[in-house]
């Protein structure tokens, strides 16, 4: 193969190895994220075709276009897919081959591209000349239509208005203009559209689906993140529309934020102001482009939008698409690249159908896809060349290159590349295929990188983020120039894996392109977990991949900058907000949370605390679904049957997060105080030595090593703010436990085995704290939930921790069997009859303790005993009342029944008097002190020390 | 779009009258598309049609060993409806069903619909409890009773039918709401009415 031949060095190497990083990246960025329908696909090169690339074919089109065709034929559609991908890419930077060609001041340019990534226009324009126009032109405007419709909702975007109101405004609008309202009647999202004049009603309804997931258009297959996706994708694609949507015209046309603002600051007022009065020029006016930034700006644009700009969905929540969900995901490219031309699709269709109206066709056929030629002489080689490189080895050690090198160059047979499976499997496995794959384009390969203005512009989708970590760190004078753009390319392949996340938040994302790499950091004490319940079969066929493959993901998401859901923007804008005290909400949530730390005196239990925070929490949630403080308007993001559960998830961070060192601390001082720590302690420890069986269990348990796993989970847990979160890890800790009871038995065990089961657990896992995480859960946790499984688990917990504190009780209660008590309900028919007043030691805090001697015979006295008294402490006091010499010979027994029991050490008198007392017949006892070893009556003794009581 | 209200039901009765078998009969007979996998047998939903409504039944299963019974207002807790059940072959677990519907009626939620379910019925001819008597005690309640086998799949599905029938549709005037709405409300209201 000729590039076998061609002498390298290490520059270029590093370049296609760069290249091919780069390449799988994007790759595997299609392969999991961007499932893009080929509707998209064919508008995205429709447009491209009927828009600015049209005067670009050249010859070599008709090379590429064979070559594409003899791939076509070998791969099934979806490598068609990411084949076109890669080469609407490779053509978008062949774009920037020509704008950059004389671009000397490299720093400047990479600096200002860097700046771009936040949208800021671009301060430093230092671009000599344009050498021609690239067809790109419309995107020297910066704002896409994203932009504008993200800036501009409080216009189009009028939830509460009814059917009248939106005609009334419509119908003076020309066709193509819209509204995005709530249907009274449909009870849902609607879009009005206001037709051409000669369609007979002038405004026709399109309701929007929303699932849980996602909004789409009623009929469409095609379904987006958030509603401003959605309407920006029917901005450019009519779809199921008659015609695309059209943004007026003052917006349209608007080229900076503050005019976009200004815009939006007339809300409803829009429609019927002076900004919007000028009807739209027949022939829209062609924004003045200044020569400079046209070109410019182009070639950074095309690499932004096509490579860094991308926001989706993660792969995680495409596979979460419901069954009957909508077909296709629309790829954010698209939506970027092409919101561009919007201004350019304009011009084309007033050039089509000069119709001075400014009104378009009704259902004009969208344009004929082009040819699948694409420019190839010059993208498939970056192509090729990357899939070789995908086969280095991550390291910067030139001279293993070197070696890789010469293993490459070696003749191997050439099967087609099979790039689906490539992202899916080993660098190792990944590099045999891949060498392979290196076809006929790469002949231009040593050329490419012996011209500069070549080889930049293919290394400038990976570089930006990366260079900047080679910048920061290892702070090299970046003057430009092609050594240094190597020297980059070094350090940029050495930090890729470790280095890359810190450099994320250097590009200061801000707004709603907020990184969300940031994000993911901040949570991660909140790591997100897939449902316990997922079947296994889901997370194998789309999410198990090998660890190498995972941290390329990690990457790739970092190249696409935000993989951020609608979600969790919500969530991070709240939480924002929260923490601003400008706004009501933020002092609300701020002044609640300082209140609580200061004021620890002001619940009286920690279940008064709790209840509170869970009351005040929802008080807010209420707040913020009906303010208008969240801009834009959360309905615009979220679904509308998922604001509760996303706002739910919004307090928790901004109210739970702050408080929940203070509500732990709070939690364990009750506990303290009340005696239920130190009573849950020493019971815990008496359920410990028990085996299963004296619990009650009958089924197989956890052992010692599925209980270290749930120890685990529970210190996880433990780390959560999130009650939610919490009760997810809970759910796992349950599946775990009924995974080893069922032991592949197929049986299936209720309630009858699991709770004994259960708090055989959570005795063995001995852990205190586990009463405050429940606690806190059952609280916390948004009541809705406490119905389902979450709940039923949770009360689960709660039972057994309730029975292990209450253990020594339950076991004073046992001592009776139900034969005895029958016995002894004749015998206190005998023996009393009267006894019926409460004595003063029936009263709490009081115990008629009776002192036996063989000697003297009876005596008794009423002693201060307090509930949590133990009987060592009882028999002490004894000792001292009655003046026993030789404390050591005496003990405290219960007679009851007449029997004798002997009370051990740790036993509580004042529990075992109060369950004795609580049993629906009263029943005649008596707490005696004697010796041990005497017994007058013959009663049984019992020495056994483990049986309590 | 039909609505889906969450309707909680807990099981009470003896241990090892069955309790957990007939809902596993119930919620794993047919192939159902409503019905997603749970952690374990303790737990289960199933979602069943009623009229213009879609039941979901959060069954909440019971220990019934004594020393569980105090734990037990927490499971009836906001419960819509309660299935009690007895061995027809045991006279004992007869006596513990009216336990609990005396504690139901004392502590348990307003309106909750109770269903009897005399457990067993394959057996019947080591039967100790006469059919007759559940009928009565039943009717002097104002409960639901049927006999079912959950080994032989009898009276299974119609025992959760009677219950879905004897749920209060929803207030009319909620109907204009969405589900979430509905649901929410409900589950509201069934906590306010919990002891």
């Amino acid at each position: 193969m000729p590039w076998k031949q061609a002498g390298r060095d290490c520059l270029v190497e590093e370049r296609k190895k760069k290249l091919g990083k780069w390449y799988r990246e994007t790759v595997l960025a299609a392969n999991r994220t961007l499932l893009v329908a080929c509707h998209d696909l064919q508008s995205l090169r429709r447009s491209r075709h009927s828009g600015v690339f049209s005067g670009k074919m050249s010859s070599s089109t008709m090379k590429s276009s064979t070559m594409k065709t003899r791939c076509m034929d070998k791969r099934g559609s979806f490598f068609k897919l990411i084949d076109t991908i890669a080469s609407e890419i490779g053509e978008l930077k062949q774009e920037m081959v020509q704008t950059d060609l004389t671009v000397e001041d490299e720093s400047a340019d990479w600096r200002s591209l860097i700046k771009d990534m936040d949208n800021v226009p671009p301060e430093k324009n230092d671009v000599k000349g344009c050498p021609r126009d690239s067809g790109y032109d419309s995107l020297s405007n910066k704002l896409s239509i994203l932009d504008k419709l993200l800036h501009t909702h409080p216009v189009w975007l009028q939830l509460g208005l009814n059917d009248a109101e939106a005609m009334e405004i419509l119908k003076t609008q020309p066709p193509g203009i819209f509204l995005v309202r709530k249907s009274g009647r449909l009870q849902k999202k609607v879009i009005s559209l206001r037709l051409s004049s000669d369609c007979g009603s002038c405004l026709k309804e399109f309701a929007i689906k929303e699932s849980t997931y996602t909004f789409s258009l009623e009929g469409s297959g095609i379904s987006f993140a958030d509603l401003f996706r959605l309407i920006a994708f029917y901005c450019i694609s009519r779809d199921v529309l008659p015609f695309t949507l059209k943004l007026p015209h003052a917006i349209a046309a608007a080229k900076t934020e503050a005019e976009l603002e200004g815009i939006a600051h007339l809300g409803l007022n829009f429609w019927s102001s002076l900004a919007n009065s000028k009807l739209p020029d027949p022939s829209p006016p062609c924004r003045p482009v200044p020569l400079d930034s046209a070109c410019k700006d182009s070639g950074q644009l095309c690499l932004i939008n096509g490579v860094h700009s991308i926001r989706t969905r993660t792969p995680s929540e495409l596979e979460c698409s419901q069954t009957n969900g909508a077909l296709c995901f629309i790829n954010p490219l698209f939506l970027k690249v092409h919101s561009q031309d919007v201004g350019g699709s304009l011009k084309r269709q007033s050039l089509r159908t000069p119709d001075v109206n400014g009104t378009m066709r009704p259902r004009s056929p969208p344009p004929r896809p082009p040819p699948p030629a694409i420019n190839s002489t010059l993208t498939s080689p970056q192509i090729s060349r990357t899939i070789k490189q995908a086969s280095m080895p991550e390291t910067v050690n030139h001279k293993k290159e070197r070696g890789l090198d010469l293993l490459q160059n070696k003749p191997i047979p050439i099967p087609p590349p099979r790039l689906k499976k490539q992202a899916g499997c080993s660098e190792a496995d990944s590099a045999s295929r891949s060498v392979a794959a290196v076809g006929p384009g790469s002949v231009r390969m040593p050329e490419a990188a012996a011209v500069p203005g070549d080889t930049l512009p293919e290394l400038a989708p990976v570089a930006p983020k990366k260079t900047l970590t080679a910048i920061s760190e290892s702070h090299i004078p970046w003057n430009g120039g092609r050594q240094r753009l190597s020297d980059m390319s070094i350090s940029t392949s050495s930090s890729d894996s470790l280095d890359f996340d810190r450099s994320m938040p250097l590009f200061g994302y801000e707004g709603d392109t907020n990184s969300s790499l940031e994000d993911f950091e901040g949570e991660s004490d909140q790591e997100s977990m897939p449902p316990p319940l997922k079947p296994k079969k889901k997370r194998s066929s789309s999410f198990v991949l090998p660890k190498i493959v995972k941290s390329q993901l990690r990457k790739v998401s970092g190249v696409f900058s935000s993989f951020m859901t609608p979600e969790k923007r919500m969530i991070k804008k709240i939480a924002e907000m929260s923490r601003d005290k400008r706004t009501y909400f933020g002092c609300l949530v701020q002044d609640y949370v300082s209140f609580l730390q200061e004021n620890k005196e002001c619940h009286v239990s920690s279940t008064d605390m709790l209840q509170t925070i869970r009351q005040f929490m929802t008080q807010v949630k209420n707040y913020l679904s009906q303010s208008s403080e969240l801009d834009p308007p959360i309905e615009s993001l979220i679904p509308e049957d998922q604001i509760d559960v996303v706002l739910e998830k919004a307090m928790h961070k901004c109210i739970l997060k702050p408080l929940k060192g203070h509500i732990e601390a709070m939690l364990k001082e009750f506990h303290t105080m009340d005696g239920s720590w130190k009573q849950l302690k020493e019971n815990l420890q008496l359920v410990r030595q028990r085996n299963p069986q004296e619990l009650g269990v009958f089924v197989p348990t956890p052992d010692f090593v599925d209980v270290e796993k749930i120890k685990v989970k529970f210190t996880t847990m433990q780390k959560m703010y999130s009650p939610e979160k919490k009760v997810m890890l809970l759910l796992r800790v349950c599946k775990l436990i009924y995974t080893v009871m069922e032991n592949n038995s197929g049986r299936l065990y209720g309630a009858d085995d699991f709770l004994p089961v259960l708090t055989y657990v959570l005795a063995q896992c001995d852990m205190l704290e586990l009463d405050t995480e429940i606690e806190y859960m059952m609280e916390l946790l948004d009541p809705s939930l406490l119905h389902g499984e979450g709940g039923y688990y949770l009360t689960s917990a709660y039972g057994a921790l309730s029975l292990i504190k209450n253990f020594q009780e339950e076991q004073a209660a046992q001592l009776l069997s139900s034969e005895a008590r029958d016995t002894l309900r004749q015998w206190h028919k005998r023996r009393t009859t009267n006894r019926t007043i409460p004595s003063v030691d029936d009263f709490q805090n009081y115990l008629r303790v009776a002192f036996q001697e063989v000697t003297s015979g009876c005596t008794g006295k009423t002693l201060l005993v307090r509930p949590y008294i133990t009987t060592e402490d009882v028999c002490q006091l004894c000792a001292e009342k009655f003046k026993v010499a030789n404390p050591e010979e005496y003990r405290l027994f219960l007679f009851v029944d007449d029997t004798w029991q002997q009370l051990t050490e740790d036993t509580y008198p004042q529990k075992i008097k109060a369950e004795l007392h609580s049993r629906p017949q009263p029943q005649v006892f008596h707490f005696v002190y004697k010796r041990i070893n005497s017994d007058p009556y013959g009663a049984i003794l019992q020495n056994s020390n483990d049986s309590a009581t | 779009m039909m609505a889906i209200r969450e309707l909680k039901v807990c099981l009470l009765g003896d241990t090892g009258v069955g309790k957990s078998s007939i809902v596993c009969r119930f919620v794993q007979d047919h192939f159902d598309h409503n019905i997603s996998p749970t952690i374990g047998a303790s737990f289960m939903t199933k979602t069943v049609p009623c009229g213009n409504e879609l039941h979901k039944f959060l069954i909440w299963d019971t220990a019934g060993q004594e020393r569980f019974h105090s734990l037990a207002p927490m499971y009836y807790r906001g419960s819509a409806a309660a299935v009690i059940v007895y061995d027809i072959t045991k006279q004992d677990s007869f006596h513990t069903l009216k336990k609990w519907v005396k504690e139901l009626k004392e502590h348990g939620p307003e309106n909750i619909v109770m269903a009897i379910a005399g457990n067993k019925c394959d057996l019947s001819d080591i039967r100790e409890v006469p059919m007759k008597d559940a009928k009565e005690y039943a009717e002097s309640i104002g409960a639901i009773v049927v006999e079912t086998s959950a080994k032989n799949a009898v009276n299974i599905e119609e025992l959760f039918q009677g219950i879905s029938q004897q749920i209060p549709p929803l207030d009319p005037h909620e109907n204009s709401n969405n589900g979430a709405i509905k649901l929410g409300r409900q589950t509201s209201q069934m906590g306010r009415r919990c002891c």
